[in-house]
């Protein structure tokens, strides 16, 4: 069975109707796990715009149709542990433990939690939707915000031109525990995307698997609806997002760019970059070309 | 009758959902003599409005936002966003 054979026909798990804005990625990455995992799933979705957009439910209303949970920003891989553990202990280690998070809920308030979980090797799956930035607030900076990004604080203006820092690549930081399964997927690759959702899924019964996702957001970013998939397709071809995955302490690039396109074409195609000079450009060009040159060097070992 | 024991709680009021049909400005519609039946529409989709039935794909309105990925990522353009009002 290829993967739309398999998307075409599992169940959608989350409810129809959700406000997640128009075009967003996150909805489309949240919809395809839990099509992917099925009914037999408990998940997590800590504060951020999927939980915003009500699939928590609302006022004794769910927002799925398998349970779901939401824990604070700065705990969910810690709640998560919890639940895991009490199934794994009533002899339920068949069903899929699954964290939808935001980068937010990812990198900066739960880190520590989930740099606890990834230690302890937990049996879950932590899916980090990335779309740089805190969205339902209003986009103000996150960690994993590109550097020269606007944002709501970070503005464009005398003081200061956008983020001022290189953005964390938590993908890479998470790879270096001792996990069960690391990896990075886009959306525009979906079909990369579906085998490497079924394969966390699979090593999420033996320890931690951690997977980060490109989620372009149209409002925040500033393009159009539509050209959401473009957009993640765009930063996988220059290397701002390259795909790769890690398991049994191997590294493997999973998605092989041949010849790169320059990453200016990522930054103009949208709102939020417009304000770089062509040394701003120069210098993210150079800094994905250095993680994309560290990665390989680390898949050839 | 045994009560019935859940492990996580659920919700008693039924399930949370938006008329989000009513943002669309335009409605896409598939050309049928273009489409290849390739089902790129149905994977891209992020509202699950492309189903798959009878051999066919078809776009549902009853919840599907009017982003336009699906015209965008088409490879054979079958797809054109019409705008809204006029017939139902």
């Amino acid at each position: 069975m290829n993967y739309i054979e398999k998307l075409r026909t599992s169940e959608d798990m989350v409810t129809p109707g959700m406000s997640a804005c128009q075009g967003c990625c996150g909805e489309l990455v949240l919809r395809r796990i839990l099509q992917i995992a099925g009914k037999n799933t408990i998940v997590c979705v800590p504060p951020g715009c999927m939980s915003g957009a009500g699939v928590v439910g609302w006022d004794y209303q769910t927002g799925m149709k398998i349970p779901v949970h939401i824990p604070l920003l700065t705990n969910t891989a810690s709640f998560l542990s919890g639940v895991s553990q009490m199934y794994q202990r009533k002899g339920r280690g068949d069903v899929n433990m699954i964290a939808v998070a935001g980068d937010g809920a990812t990198a900066d308030g739960g880190f520590q939690s989930l740099s606890g979980a990834a230690e302890r090797n937990e049996k879950m799956l932590y899916v980090c939707y990335d779309n740089e930035g805190y969205m339902n607030t209003g986009f103000q900076r996150s960690s994993t915000t590109t550097k020269g990004s606007r944002t709501s604080t970070t503005p464009i203006g005398e003081a200061i031109n956008g983020k001022q820092q290189p953005s964390k690549y938590v993908s890479l930081i998470m790879s270096m525990h001792a996990l069960q399964y690391c990896a990075t997927a886009s959306p525009s690759h979906m079909q990369d995307m579906v085998a490497k959702i079924e394969r966390g899924l699979s090593e999420s019964k033996k320890g931690f698997a951690f997977i980060h996702v490109l989620a372009p957001c149209p409002t925040g970013w500033s393009f159009e609806p539509d050209q959401s998939i473009q957009i993640a397709k765009k930063a996988v071809a220059s290397n701002m997002f390259p795909l790769w995955e890690k398991y049994n302490g191997n590294y493997y690039i999973t998605v092989e760019n041949k010849k790169p396109i320059p990453v200016k074409e990522f930054l103009q195609s949208m709102g939020k970059f417009k304000s770089l000079t062509d040394a701003d450009i120069a210098q993210i060009q150079q800094e994905a070309d250095t993680k994309y040159e560290t990665l390989k060097k680390l898949a050839s070992e | 009758m045994s009560k019935k024991v859940h492990i996580s709680p659920l919700a008693n009021e039924g399930m949370y959902i938006l008329d989000t049909a009513s943002w669309r400005t335009e409605r896409p519609v598939i050309n049928k003599e273009k489409c290849i039946e390739c089902g790129l529409c149905l994977t891209y989709c992020p509202v699950n409005a492309i189903i798959f039935d009878e051999d066919k794909y078809k776009i549902t309105y009853n919840y599907c936002k009017g982003c336009g990925i699906c015209a965008v990522e088409c490879p054979k353009k079958a797809i054109d966003m019409t705008p809204e009002g006029g017939e139902k």
